[in-house]
């Protein structure tokens, strides 16, 4: 909202500089966006001159060589023009030499093309009127020869920008700002004085201009007043009102719809005129729109209605969109006789609907929408008729008509001074308490609880729908006290058993192991394309990600997996050639399973290779086991044993991991976690743009897995004697995983061992398939390790076992070994 | 005799240059010391020395045994290093690239975050996370923001459609659900399960139906804190966020609150910093956070006494930040993930 600081000066008597007022308003809540000087800059030297004679420039065709008078009784002064607008006898403004304009263009005596010209005539734009450059400014009013053009032009003025908070609707106005102002400084503050209303000569039928009010729409307009003026005299505005709405920006329009403007940017009330004689049958409803109702507003344009919109009309139409917009049909204009001026209060939950349906937001609807004063009507109303006599004439025909009435609410808070010290944390004296309410208008007595403790009732005024509770008055007084005088304080630090949540601890170690391996962490969008979803992603699933309203078609679904972001970003990379091949992030992602979307905690890597790296050695190229290597550490950060889980198939419900070089673990809605890994599909890598190969990996948990609390590690003693190893080459189908192989091996191993000592383990160290054996056979070899905790292991015991271990391997299972 | 070993002796010294592997070192050697050797050969002439001339001869084969011995040492080892270095190749140029090397490291936003919740958890405050799908009571509701709040509109914020389940978050009861515009959703689950006192820090993804230009992304992260305990003033949440600005940017950084308006926060300020120590910042005021005293109303809807209990919120944007922090003009290079930005600030 635009504040002008001449205007406020009308309230209050404020003698303080710009910056001064800027930061007081800054400190007491409202934000200053903008400065804007408005007016005649300070220009001494620059005064007001008359062209006597005007000549061709000897030399050049376009100038014209001038003799200027800038002193009363003195010499003119030769001055050559490039302008073309002006005319012998103009005043016009002149810059003597020693002139600064804005923009720092000093003035000086000089030769023009061979010509001393000593000074420069000017045009608005040159100082600092505006914009117009065309020509020289024509000082139509022809102020005298020789007077500064700052006494011609005296009212500088300063705008402020200032953002007003959606709780604070009685600062959208000249006095609410003012008040504020006054309340900050410790200055007077008054309200313009409303004058009785001079007696009607009764000459003019009160009910030839209207008859009736009538508000069919209750609920939402409690309060409306309609005021009768006959025989106004439509004019221009006087150059007073003209300047305050220019200073706001206003557009004046006539004297009468001034006036109303004007009180809406001095006391915050909306105003409505109608021209009397545009209204059929001497009533005005108010009332809900039909459906499909239209109007065509004052900007213009046809809009339709619709029931949930509230319309002031006539006996046959709408004539405004009430507290929104007039409409062509009711307008003041020059040939107005008669005046009804309607001052209402309607509910802000029907403008704001109103304004938003229509996506019209106005001076007026903005007010009302946030809520003007529920018992300003009548003052505004009157001060409105005032200045329509000063400015237009008239007479008022009374009575004014009403419907429903002025609801101020008697509000009192009480404030208890032990509260307001406590949320405070400081001792604000009971003297400044009280004068800051009494600044705000609102009541104050100082009162005793039986049990001794003191307190304030703070009566509120009726503009300050926004004070509630006690909470609301500390911050009044925390307010105009002045945050800056909060006294510092110690940062109040008791420890708290509280750990911090799972997945943050989760990221932090995923992002350290990850970082700690060469691989950069990147951030994408959540939010990604619904094409994007369904190629990759061919399991339906994809409504369920979607959201209702998105933007953009690329920002329509859930992220479902941070590959794609990060292969987008590998793309993008290596497009630039900066080198980036290992990426990573953290960040969630959401799997639809079962119709239900399960929003879980993920981390993903993908390690490229390009395979036109230029390097004086080539790199080498990651494959399944890199991938693996990475997931599993990943998975220890979080407790998980991942090499201990068969591998499931890939789902290949999705296109991105390359068959027989990718595996999945876990299962996100059964087990709460769930891991693929190995290499990504080459076909899709090119589509990419990426020639080459990229193992990933995609980690994800859900939030109730990892919240779940992992036992300590307890201690197993280690041996400090030496192990026993035997090797053992099994012949297995080759369909069969190195896992099932080992785990059935490896219950044999423990059971044939019988407890006398440990089986430390049981790996797998050679595949072999090809020439003896069969073609679907593989060879899977096996060394198992034996330990005891307290004495080296005999040859003997150690033998038993293994040969009881190959007989019942034999027995037991179909595998076959192999010596 | 002894001019016998000598030449043995001379002979093997000549021959063995040209031993070059082990295996012909092993043979080479067999073919002088072995069972068959040359050397061994002659010492069975020793047999026929005369007895006087036995100490000298013997002398001497003993001083041939030894000089052979360690001609052989000598050149094992000759062998063994030429075996070693060729087993790691030639010397290095150390000057020259690593083949396939790669920077790690953190998101520029991770880091700025971590250490935020560092500078937070040095006062006791513990991170607390929550869902990025929210439901209308969490994210509006229950922080005291009215039905008709401009925040809430479909302008304004992702929804989901009404027939969309999710499995992980729950609802108060069949309101809406949609992606949290601020972290302070997370506030009302923590206190949902927590009974105070509270003191907590809650990072996280947040979404509003932007369009995004070099200040606005619909995609930005928040952290916001919640203290709540017994008597907590406004002074408190002065001498908390002092610290915490002090502590980021330097001890002389100044603070300065400006009264504003959340729906739940009374009093509500916003937070500027001056710290003109830094080049790009000047001594301008800058907005950093908001915050205030915890509205009395959210505590009711999470069933804390607000008689007994009060506390202050703050809340401020990561990525606005470290856009100060860093002197980054455009808040798209954060979610580019080009190389030559992320790069520059490791370490």
């Amino acid at each position: 909202m635009k504040i002008s600081y001449n205007w406020i000066k009308d309230y209050i008597e404020l003698d303080r500089s710009v910056e001064e007022v800027e930061q007081a308003l800054t400190l007491i809540g409202f934000e200053v966006d903008g400065i804007e000087e408005t007016g005649l800059p300070d220009l001494p030297k620059v005064v007001v001159g008359e062209v006597l004679e005007r000549n061709p420039h000897p030399n050049a065709d376009r100038l014209s060589v001038c003799q200027v008078l800038t002193e009363p009784e003195g010499e003119p002064s030769t001055i050559v023009c490039g302008a073309d607008n002006y005319k012998v006898g103009d005043r016009v403004p002149v810059a003597l030499p020693g002139a600064v304009l804005p923009g720092g263009f000093k003035i000086k005596s000089a030769k023009l093309r061979g010509v001393m010209s000593s000074g420069m005539m000017c045009s608005a734009k040159e100082i600092g009127m505006g914009d117009d450059a065309a020509g020289l400014w024509i000082l139509d009013q022809r102020p005298p020869v020789g007077q500064p053009l700052n006494e011609v032009f005296p009212d500088r003025d300063t705008v402020f920008q200032v953002e007003v908070t959606p709780n604070r609707p009685d600062c959208l106005s000249h006095l609410g700002m003012a008040r504020e102002l006054a309340a900050y400084f410790r200055i007077p503050f008054s309200y313009p004085e409303v004058f009785p209303f001079p007696e009607s000569n009764g000459s003019v039928d009160p009910e030839s201009l209207l008859r009736k009010v009538g508000v069919e729409s209750e609920e939402n307009c409690p309060h409306y007043t309609a005021w009768r003026i006959a025989n106004v005299k439509i004019g221009p505005s006087p150059d007073w009102l003209v300047r305050r709405l220019r200073s706001v920006g206003l557009r004046p329009i006539n004297n009468i719809v001034d006036v109303t403007n004007f009180v809406l940017h001095e006391l915050g009330q909306p105003l409505h005129a109608f021209d009397a004689a545009k209204i059929e049958g001497q009533k005005l409803i108010v009332r809900q729109a039909g459906d499909g109702e239209k109007i065509t507003t004052l900007d213009g344009k046809e809009r339709t209605l619709s029931s949930r919109m509230m319309v002031v009309a006539d006996a046959r139409k709408a004539l405004i969109v009430a507290g929104v917009m007039g409409s062509l049909d009711a307008e003041v204009d020059e040939s107005t006789q008669n005046v009804v001026l309607e001052s209402a209060y309607f509910r802000p939950g029907s403008i704001r609907a109103t304004s938003k349906r229509l996506g019209l937001s106005t001076d007026s609807s903005y007010r009302f929408e946030r809520g003007v004063d529920p018992d300003g009507v009548a003052y505004a109303a009157k001060r409105a008729i005032n200045l329509i006599q000063e400015v237009a004439g008239g007479e008022i025909l009374p009575p004014y008509l009403e419907e429903g009435a002025a609801f101020a609410l008697e509000k009192e808070i009480n404030l208890d001074r032990i509260y307001l010290d406590e949320r405070a944390g400081f001792v604000i004296p009971d003297e400044e308490v009280e004068r800051i309410f009494d600044s705000l208008e609102c009541t104050v007595s100082r009162k005793q609880h039986r049990d001794g403790r003191e307190y304030w009732q703070i009566g509120i005024p009726s503009f300050r729908g926004d004070l509630d509770s006690p909470i609301d008055l500390v911050e009044e007084v925390v307010r105009l006290y002045g945050t800056d005088r909060i006294p510092s304080g110690e940062v109040r630090g008791i420890g708290l058993v509280r750990e911090d949540d799972a997945s943050s601890r989760a990221n932090h170690d995923f992002g350290c192991a990850l970082a700690g391996q060469g691989f950069q962490e990147c951030m994408n969008y959540t939010l990604r394309s619904g094409d994007e979803l369904k190629k990759w992603y061919s399991s339906g699933g994809a409504d369920s990600l979607a959201v209702m309203n998105p933007l953009s078609v690329e920002q329509s679904h859930l992220r479902w997996s941070l590959i794609p972001g990060l292969l987008d970003v590998l793309r993008l990379n290596q497009f630039r050639k900066t080198g980036l091949h290992r990426v990573f992030e953290t960040g969630h992602t959401f799997y639809e399973r079962d119709g239900a979307v399960i929003e879980a905690n993920s981390v993903a890597f993908i390690w490229f290779h390009n395979d036109h790296q230029q390097c004086w050695r080539e790199a080498q190229a990651p494959d399944f086991y890199n991938a693996k290597a990475i997931i599993q550490g990943l998975g220890r950060k979080v407790g998980l044993d991942l090499g201990a889980f068969p591998p499931g198939e890939m789902r290949l419900t999705n296109s991105a991991w390359q068959e027989g070089h990718s595996a999945t673990i876990g299962d996100l809605s059964e087990e709460g976690f769930e891991a693929r890994f190995g290499l990504l599909n080459l076909a899709l890598l090119k589509e990419y743009d990426l020639g080459g190969i990229a193992a990933a990996g995609v980690f994800s948990l859900t939030p109730e897995f990892l919240e779940k609390a992992r036992p300590r590690p307890q201690f197993k003693p280690i041996s400090l004697f030496p192990a026993a190893e035997r090797d053992l080459a099994l012949v297995v189908p080759s369909d069969d995983i190195g896992i099932q192989v080992r785990e059935t091996l490896k219950s044999i191993v423990v059971r044939e061992t019988r407890h006398a000592f440990t089986v430390e383990d049981v790996y797998l160290f050679d595949v072999y398939q090809g020439q003896g054996l069969e073609e679907k056979e593989k060879s899977l070899a096996f060394s198992l390790v034996f330990r005891a905790l307290d004495r080296t292991l005999q040859e003997k015991e150690v033998n038993d076992v293994f040969t009881r271990v190959q007989k019942a391997v034999e027995r037991e299972t179909s595998y076959r070994i192999r010596r | 005799m002894e001019e016998e070993y000598q030449q043995i002796l001379k002979n093997a010294e000549a021959a063995i240059k040209s031993v070059e592997t082990r295996a012909d070192f092993e043979s080479f050697k067999a073919s002088v010391v072995g069972p068959n050797g040359e050397l061994t050969k002659a010492m069975k002439g020793m047999a026929k020395v005369p007895k006087e001339d036995k100490p000298r001869v013997g002398k001497a084969l003993n001083m041939v045994k030894k000089d052979l011995e360690a001609l052989f040492q000598k050149h094992l080892k000759t062998i063994e290093d030429r075996e070693m270095a060729a087993r790691i190749g030639a010397p290095v140029d150390p000057s020259l690239p690593v083949p396939g090397e790669s920077w790690g490291g953190k998101h520029p936003l991770t880091k700025v975050r971590e250490e935020i919740i560092h500078i937070f958890r040095r006062v006791g405050f513990s991170v607390a996370e929550g869902p990025e799908v929210e439901t209308e009571y969490y994210c509006f509701d229950a922080l005291n923001t009215p039905s008709d709040h401009p925040a809430r509109d479909l302008q304004d914020t992702y929804y989901f459609p009404p027939q969309t389940r999710f499995a992980n978050i729950s609802q108060k009861e069949k309101e809406r659900y949609l992606l949290r515009t601020h972290t302070s959703s997370v506030q009302i689950r923590t206190m949902l399960e927590t009974e105070p006192p509270v003191r907590i820090v809650s990072p996280g993804r947040c979404f509003r139906r932007d369009t995004a230009d070099a200040t606005h992304s619909a995609n930005f992260h928040q952290i916001e804190g919640l203290y709540v305990d017994r008597k907590v003033s406004v002074r408190d949440l002065k001498a908390l966020l002092d610290y915490f600005i002090k502590s980021l940017l330097g001890p002389s950084a100044k603070t300065r609150f400006r009264p504003h308006f959340f729906p739940y926060t009374e009093p509500s300020f916003e937070v500027d910093f001056s710290a003109s120590h830094l080049g790009k910042v000047g001594s301008q005021w800058i907005e950093i956070a908001g915050c205030g005293l915890v509205h009395p109303s959210v505590f009711e809807s999470v069933g804390y006494d607000s008689k007994e209990w009060s506390g202050f919120a703050f809340g401020m944007g990561i990525e606005r930040i470290a856009m100060i922090l860093h002197g980054v003009d455009d808040i798209r290079y954060f979610y580019q993930n080009d190389q030559r930005f992320l790069q520059q600030f490791q370490g």
